[in-house]
């Protein structure tokens, strides 16, 4: 039998022990083979077929069943084993480990926003079926919903979609018994919950062919989030009565938990059936569900089974030529749009431009992991260096080089996946922190995306993680494979590979330092923005002003009404101990809703059709320029003659009379707005109206006594700090009247941080910073890696130097010229690279120049100083080779 | 003393194929496929071990000392390279011997309870 060439099925079962590790196989292959062998001669011997068969069968199965038991045992002794490697080097694990988590927290963060808006799918019956539908006119650059009309003709169709939906987010303001709040209601089409496939979690939801005409069936139906908050998930709230903007609903029951609405970025607190719009948002004369130019809804449609979305396109656009040939006053140069759901979000209109926005956010992601990844093969090669001599050590003792390369891959792995554990924790507060700013700019809509972290993303987290831990491992592996035993035990373990990397690996340390540089210049350049940002003119004063905001409107008031509502609530505030001054805007600066208005000089002739000019205009009450503290720089400001019966006037900016009137008075000169003439009776301060960097725009002011708006902001200017007085303000406009809701009540200062007027400087000043800190972290453990390594290659040299006589401060200045030229020429790159960015930002720096020398020095000091302390700890560790050891290894 | 006792518990319970192996080992050296027929023989074949099972014990048995690569090989006729013998340890025999008791005192038990019956007196 020896010496006997294997049969064929001899190799066969040799195949098959391939699945065994390497080390199994080398130990007790041939003997399996042996074993198996003598053991198909006896099956053999008695002659069975079905015996030999259930030998193969057996054998087969036992091999998989052991084999990843083999796997197991070795994997968590190399677990084992690099976890006290790594106690044993608690700097370079937590360098590792740190920068891994940096990495994997990029990927993971824009993963989770990409889950969110792109990927993760409603949690509804076959969600991949859904499709949404959008309009675009030659004249819109976005696209947006259909009209209800509109829609009801699409479902005619019926070939190619099982149904069709719409949906229409709206505030309103919700009285359950307990006052009255404001929410965000989803105004659904009947057959929403049945085409979707939602189940109640309680009561009941709307019913297909639930109401057939305008006002039909007042039922509301909660949103399981807010039945939770709000109403304490009592099941004792189905067949309650409801006000919903002053109209009579009953609640007839609550969505599930996982339902959270069909947008992406707005929460809903319920939904009412779309036949209550006209009577919820009190529209006169035709209903909004008869006008084609209203595009109210956003559609999603459940596509037959079997029907492509090409088909469905095909179909649709034939029913849509014929709706262009029909009305062509709406539908003419109209195109329909049908792209996958999770291809609209958060709405068909900036959802394609969300994507790329994405794509660009995701590599930049994975180009941070590749730099991470890049770094900690720096760290792991500097100590597979050090670890030269241990590794050729063990290889001598008989370890097989295979396995050797195994167990530091399974060391980076180790050191990948805690990475990720530093990560996901990160990340989970990161995204809350993102929720709470959208949740904190208004209350005009509940902006609430659901950023949480679901199995998709850890899923992907630990296969990035995985991959990463792999990617990092292998190169100090197949450094330990390749490396000569015999020539690594001789130079003490100062190998060659990787030397010729030297350049890639200077240059890569030189970017991240260019690149950490820029990020922490801008966000120097917003920092300095926001610290300025007190000091620029609004041109009104901010500080001691509370604003609180109501919606008379809403519970159907009439003007006549509603400026009783705001007089009766004027005069009671300012009776409040603690106020000074208290007056109404229709809408305050920044806000994010917000009206302009075409306009003209009634003794300038009209231009053009599209070429009048636009201005900003608000509706005050007299007080307002007082109680902002906005200076009349002519005429007068407006007072009680300025009411329904008085002649119609206004107040413009200088900017405004500028454009209008150059170099004479504005006083007394007439403006056509619409089919209105108002006599210009005052000129004020210029101010900024919507943002910051705004350049000067021209404002009218009309009195709110003669153009009632639907909603309005009440300025308040008080004694005592502003925010102490919010609950007696809320207060008190309740009990002027109990069924308008007050919204957004808050101080000028926060209300400014948060919205249109600073969020933005924050915001970039808070991630610039944060990433440009981030990026700091990297390049000095990326600096630190390669200066490691560098110290590591030549530590003979410096044993030969220091033995001739070269004492401890030259070897220190020798290392550190060398991290520090490579930091210097980073410094450099990235001083250029910031100056060209900060150029492309200089509209957001609020008088700040973009060439700030203050910023730049202090920040290319601060990134020298710390590159020079990263390389000063390896350069240490040089000097203390002791000479003759050096000189010995020889 | 009680280290060592501590250090035969430690192994206890052992497997059922872990145990057979070290009874087939109690009376001699054998090689792997010896190992296999003895076992399947003594338990008129209710008991049949794969390959795979097999050396993955033996490994494992190796390992914590159980068992020894033995060097003699006993019938140099029959003998092949690519066969190894194995032989039971002092410290096998003692962790197969506590076995062997501790599954004893669990019949014990349970004929005490009427649980099963003596063979042959029934």
């Amino acid at each position: 039998m020896p010496g006997r060439p294997p049969s064929r099925t001899d190799r066969l079962f040799r195949a098959l022990l391939r699945v065994f590790p390497f080390d199994f196989r080398a130990d007790y292959g041939r003997e399996m083979e042996q074993t198996f062998r003598d053991q198909r001669h006896e099956v053999r011997q008695e002659g069975s077929m079905a015996a030999l068969a259930r030998l193969w069968f057996e054998t087969t199965r036992d091999v998989f069943t052991m084999a990843p038991r083999e796997h197991l045992a070795i994997f968590q002794q190399d677990v084992g084993y690099a976890l006290r490697t790594l106690r044993r080097t608690p700097v370079f694990a937590a360098a590792a480990i740190l920068t891994l988590a940096i990495g994997v927290s990029a990927v993971v963060a824009v993963f989770t926003i990409v889950n969110a808006f792109m990927l993760r799918p409603l949690p509804v019956d076959r969600p991949a079926e859904l499709m949404s539908l959008s309009t675009r006119d030659r004249h819109a650059a976005v696209p947006h919903g259909l009209s209800f009309a509109d829609l009801q003709d699409y479902r005619s169709e019926g070939a190619v979609f099982t149904d069709l939906l719409g949906y229409a987010p709206r505030p309103a303001v919700l009285d359950a018994g307990r006052g009255v709040e404001r929410v965000t209601l989803g105004m659904v089409t009947d057959n929403y919950f049945s085409l979707l496939g939602v189940q109640p979690a309680l009561g009941r939801l709307i019913h297909p062919e639930e109401g057939r005409a305008r006002g039909d069936v007042p039922v509301l139906v909660l949103a399981h989030d807010y039945w939770r908050s709000q109403f304490g998930g009592d099941p004792e709230v189905v067949g309650r009565s409801a006000r919903l903007n002053g109209r009579q609903f009953t609640i007839i029951g609550v969505t599930p938990l996982s339902f959270k609405g069909t947008d992406a970025l707005i929460r809903v607190s319920g939904y009412v059936p779309l036949w209550m719009i006209d009577d919820l948002m009190y529209t006169s004369g035709t209903s909004i569900l008869e006008r084609r130019d209203a595009h109210q809804l956003t559609v999603l449609g459940r596509l037959k089974p079997g029907v492509s979305l090409a088909q469905a396109r095909a179909a649709l656009q034939i029913t849509s030529a014929d709706l262009a040939r029909q009305h062509p006053s709406t539908n003419k140069d109209v195109t329909l749009l049908v792209v996958p759901e999770t291809h609209a979000r958060p709405n068909p209109g900036i959802g394609p431009f969300f994507r790329v926005i994405a794509i660009g956010m995701a590599a930049l992601a994975i180009l941070l992991l590749l730099i991470t990844s890049a770094n900690v093969v720096n760290l792991l090669l500097a100590r597979a260096a050090g670890r030269g001599r241990e590794i050729a050590l063990r290889s001598a003792l008989g370890a097989r080089r295979g396995r050797l390369a195994r167990q530091l891959v399974t060391e980076s792995l180790a050191l990948a996946l805690m990475g990720s554990a530093v990560a996901v924790p990160v990340v989970v507060l990161a995204m809350r922190g993102l929720e709470q700013f959208f949740a904190q700019m208004t209350s005009i809509a509940n902006f609430r995306p659901d950023l949480s972290l679901d199995l998709r993303v850890l899923g992907a987290t630990l296969g990035v993680a995985i991959v990463s831990g792999i990617v990092s491992g292998l190169a100090p592996a197949l450094y330990a494979v390749r490396a000569d035993v015999n020539a690594l035990l001789k130079t003490g373990g100062r190998g060659t590979p990787g030397e010729s990397r030297g350049g890639l690996r200077g240059a890569l340390v030189v970017a991240q330092v260019a690149l950490s540089l820029t990020l922490l210049v801008i966000g120097g350049l917003f920092a300095r923005s926001l610290a300025r940002a007190d000091d620029i003119d609004l041109g009104f004063q901010p500080e001691g002003v509370l604003l609180a905001s109501t919606d008379p409107g809403m519970q159907g008031y009439d003007p006549a009404q509603r400026l009783a509502f705001y007089r009766n609530v004027r005069d009671r505030v300012v009776a409040l101990p603690g106020v000074e001054l208290a007056a109404w805007i229709s809408w305050p600066p920044f806000a994010i809703v917000y009206d302009t208005t075409n306009l003209y000089p009634e003794d300038q002739l009209p231009v053009a059709d599209g070429e009048t000019p636009q201005a900003f205009t608000a509706q005050i009450s007299p007080e307002y320029f007082a109680a902002a503290r906005v200076p009349l720089v002519e005429g007068r400001a407006f007072d009680d003659r300025d009411d329904a019966d008085g002649a119609p006037v206004a107040i413009v900016n200088q900017t405004l009379a500028r454009q209008f009137w150059p170099g004479r008075t504005a006083i007394g000169r007439r403006l056509r707005i619409e089919s209105d003439t108002l006599d210009v009776v005052g000129v004020v301060r210029d101010g900024k109206y919507n943002f910051v960097w705004e350049a000067p725009s021209g404002m009218v002011f009309r009195p709110l006594a003669q153009d009632i708006p639907s909603a309005a902001t009440i300025a308040i200017r008080t004694t005592r700090p502003p925010s102490d007085m919010s609950s007696v303000v809320r207060d008190t406009i309740r009990r002027v009247q109990p069924d308008v809701a007050t919204y957004d009540v808050r101080t000028m200062r926060d209300y400014l941080d948060s919205g249109n007027a600073f969020a933005i400087f924050r915001l970039g000043a808070l991630v610039t910073g944060l990433f440009g800190g981030l990026g700091v972290l990297l390049a000095s453990i990326g600096l630190y890696g390669m200066i490691a390594y560098h110290v590591s290659q030549r530590t003979q040299e410096f044993g030969v130097r220091m033995a001739l006589g070269a004492g401890a401060a030259d070897i220190i200045r020798a290392v550190l010229m060398r991290g520090g030229c490579v930091a210097l020429i980073g410094v450099v790159m990235g001083v250029l690279l910031a100056g060209g960015l900060a150029q492309l930002l200089r509209t957001f720096l609020l008088d700040v120049s973009p060439f700030d020398p203050l910023t730049y020095a202090a920040v290319a000091v601060l990134l020298i100083l710390i590159s020079l302390l990263a390389s000063f700890v390896p350069a240490r560790r040089a000097t203390t080779v002791d000479p003759l050891a050096a000189l010995r290894a020889d | 003393m009680t280290s060592r006792t501590r250090s035969v518990d430690h192994f206890l319970p052992l497997t059922p194929p872990v145990l057979h192996t070290l009874v087939a080992l109690a009376d001699g050296d054998k090689h792997g496929y010896a190992i296999l027929k003895e076992i399947a023989r003594r338990t008129a074949g209710d008991v049949r071990l794969s390959a795979g099972t097999l050396y993955a014990l033996v490994k494992r048995a190796t390992a914590d000392g159980l068992i020894v690569e033995s060097d003699e090989r006993p019938d140099p006729a029959l003998d092949d390279e690519r066969r190894r013998y194995y032989r039971l340890t002092p410290l096998g025999r003692r962790v197969a011997a506590a076995e062997i008791a501790r599954l004893e005192s669990i019949v014990e038990m349970a004929r005490a309870k009427n649980l099963v019956r003596r063979r042959g007196l029934a």
